[in-house]
């Protein structure tokens, strides 16, 4: 029962003596070759704990990267990999981080996976010299100023998702009223307040909610959704709140529109939610692999290795190892240090199965492409690209 | 908030604080026997969901069963995890609490293994059942029963109400009305005279554990079915509310334990259209520092003895 209590007590005392450590050798990092033949890429996201077919989803993509690049075997040196478990959790990504920082032969972390996390994890990894390509944090304040000296964004971030979602609401939906929920965390807020302004800007009147993450019970707001008079609704957080909140929902009768982010776009939600999920749009800066026809291959390659579908970000998360991988390659056996690289990778230019991945001088990434799914009959039916759907 | 949608959520905090109020029982009544805050009663409520979520899916209900069949399901599920739950609180006070009595242990080591057993437990419900949630299987076809000023309510909110009553009332006639019952009041008022007058103290304390097993049990799988996935770490806020509303009603009251259920379940509720969800707590915890500061043993007083 005190659980939760004990936790909140214990993590800035562990943080702390994070902090402490890191101070001690904190430039130690930056320049560190092991042996020169033998390297590892590491991936950070929830890989236990709530949401974790999120991190699953985009692990198996790295592996998968690295599977076939050692198949291949033209590297010239062997690449290993490191699994970094933040659980999705901002007071864990530290420590977690600090994993990767300290093997000495991880040269690059593909991640983190979530914007909360990387929030509290990027300030380590920067001081480590350690590159943290993500394929999947999408808080626009990331990369605001360059503040996280190491961080590359693989991913359009959520200026362009919220704007997707109110550009859908406005010109394809002609939504009056929009109930905009969000889940308090880094992403969800940053989500919502993007989606916020591009309604008002539209002339939508917009009703902005918050319900804390892991709220057990979603009936009293599901009443207030409806009883709001809102003909749309924006949920922005993850898939295992918007399950029970969708099923409240239902029940509360709700008949208008929904449409969630990223963070809910995945086969877990709808397995959760059943009935209720049908309907509900869902946003993502990521491509339908099995759809797409630059992703079949990869999409079938990963069906035979882990027997399921790719997941959200699978194939971003496969690019961007490819990414780290071709840059590595170019530095040559026994130059790849983590600083040289993460030089490299700022500069470089890859075009991927997904997109082309580039980055301006804050690790920002270099378009702007949002594409919108639907549940339908029990499935997450790809629909394309949300600008062109909604006709603008 | 208009007056219509006053009785919306009223509705909503009553069905929502007859649970609290059955999960608080639990802990009202171990207090009263024992004097001890059982904070692993938010895992016996965690491991009941998860009995009846298993017992279901092991009989699979159909997509759209009849009503016959809705109202078995229902009661299998209710049976599965209100036994599951009278096996973890029978188990735990075996294991933990008896040895501990044996050797007249500080109140503090009863508190400190209270809270040693419940991460135990969660921990091994994450491990066994993995951390991801798990749906509840449909058992019925949610339809509107009944309007109530304007109010509808739903198949799952009439169910979750009726079985609460249910409950509750048949707790207070077995506290009232059977021997055993006057063993548990007994042994609440002055054990060590309870054990002169003939009362065996041990066979009293574990039976209460049984029955605030069964009763957590049942309600963990009710609140499953209301918020539709049961999780490990489910029984966590439950149960601090719960344990919260054994406080504000009077703790080792019954009565005072139903009362204080429902009343935070409405307040907390009620605190969602008027300031938003990101307080619903915040309104819960204000009134029992309220209530405990003009009325510090409670709405109804200490002790089970003193019902009535």
């Amino acid at each position: 029962m005190f659980k939760k209590t004990i936790v909140k007590l214990a993590a800035p005392v562990a943080v702390g003596a994070l902090a402490l450590g890191l101070t001690a050798c904190g430039d130690d990092g930056g320049d560190s070759a092991s042996g020169g033949d033998s390297y590892k890429i590491a991936f950070q996201g929830p890989l236990s704990g709530d949401n974790v077919a999120l991190g699953q989803n985009m692990e198996r993509g790295v592996k998968l990267a690295l599977k076939e690049a050692e198949a291949k075997g033209d590297l010239g040196f062997k690449v290993e990999y490191l699994a970094v478990d933040d659980q999705g959790d901002p007071a864990k990504a530290t420590a977690a981080a600090q994993k990767a920082i300290d093997d000495k032969s991880v040269m690059a972390l593909v991640g983190p996976a979530f914007s909360g996390p990387t929030n509290s994890a990027a300030p380590l990894l920067g001081r480590a010299g350690l590159t943290a390509i993500s394929p999947s944090a999408t808080n626009p304040t990331l990369t605001e100023g360059h503040k996280y000296a190491t961080f590359l964004r693989g991913v359009p971030n959520d200026n362009a998702q919220g704007a997707g979602m109110a550009t859908y609401y406005a010109k394809k939906l002609k939504a009056k009223k929009v109930y905009l929920l969000d889940d308090k965390t880094d992403y969800g807020v940053g989500l919502a307040t993007v989606a916020e302004q591009g309604l008002k800007d539209a002339g939508i009147e917009v009703v902005k909610k918050s319900v804390p993450q892991k709220t057990p019970d979603y009936s009293a707001t599901a009443k207030d959704v409806v009883n709001s008079k809102a003909d749309a609704l924006i949920y922005a957080g993850y898939y295992q709140d918007l399950a029970p909140f969708s099923k409240k929902l239902k029940e509360a009768g709700y008949t208008g529109a929904g449409i969630s982010g990223d963070g809910s776009n995945d086969m877990k939600f709808v397995e959760l939610a059943g009935d209720a999920a049908e309907n509900w749009y869902l946003t993502c800066p990521c491509t339908d692999a099995s759809v797409e026809q630059a992703t079949k291959d990869f999409a079938a390659n990963y069906q035979k290795e882990y027997n399921v579908a790719p997941g959200t970000y699978s194939a971003e998360a496969y690019d961007l190892t490819n990414m780290v991988l071709e840059q590595m390659k170019g530095l040559g056996k026994g130059k790849v240090d983590r600083k040289a690289l993460y030089t490299a990778l700022s500069k470089a230019t890859y075009k991927g199965l997904t997109k082309e991945f580039s980055f301006d001088e804050n690790g920002e990434f270099g378009g702007t492409d949002i594409y919108l799914y639907q549940v339908k009959a029990g499935k997450i039916a790809y629909q394309g690209n949300i600008n062109e759907l909604a006709g603008s | 908030m208009s007056l219509h949608e006053f009785w919306d959520f009223l509705v909503l905090g009553v069905v929502l604080g007859s649970i609290y109020a059955v999960i608080a029982i639990g802990y009202t009544l171990v207090y009263g026997v024992l004097q001890l805050i059982n904070f692993a009663h938010s895992e016996v409520f965690m491991l009941g969901a998860y009995g009846g979520v298993l017992a279901l899916t092991a009989v699979e209900p159909g997509s759209n069963p009849s009503a016959l069949g809705s109202v078995a399901y229902v009661a299998l599920g209710i049976g599965a995890g209100a036994a599951l739950g009278a096996l973890t609180a029978f188990g735990l006070e075996r294991a933990a609490y008896r040895p501990l009595r044996r050797h007249g242990a500080p109140r503090l080591i009863f508190l400190i293994t209270a809270i040693g057993a419940s991460f135990f437990l969660f921990n091994l419900a994450g491990k066994l059942f993995g951390r991801d949630p798990t749906s509840v299987p449909e058992m019925y076809d949610n339809n509107t029963v009944a309007t109530v000023f304007g109010a509808q309510l739903k198949t799952t909110q009439v169910l979750l109400l009726a079985s609460a009553v249910v409950m509750m009332v048949g707790l207070d006639l077995i506290v009232h009305r059977t021997k055993l019952g006057a063993g548990i009041r007994a042994v609440s008022q002055d054990a060590e005279v309870a054990s002169l007058m003939g009362v065996d103290i041990d066979k009293v304390v574990s039976r209460t554990f049984v029955i605030g097993g069964l009763l957590g049990g049942a309600a963990g799988f009710l609140y499953g079915n209301f918020v539709s996935q049961v999780k490990f770490d489910m029984g966590f806020i439950p149960g601090i509310t719960a344990f919260a509303a054994a406080v504000v009603g009077g703790i080792g009251n019954i009565r005072g334990a139903m009362l204080g259920g429902l009343m935070l379940g409405i307040v907390e509720t009620l605190t969602v259209p008027l300031f938003g969800d990101e307080w619903r707590n915040v309104g819960a915890f204000v009134v029992l520092i309220l209530v405990l500061m003009f009325r510090p043993t409670g709405i109804l007083g200490e002790r089970v003895g003193r019902t009535a």
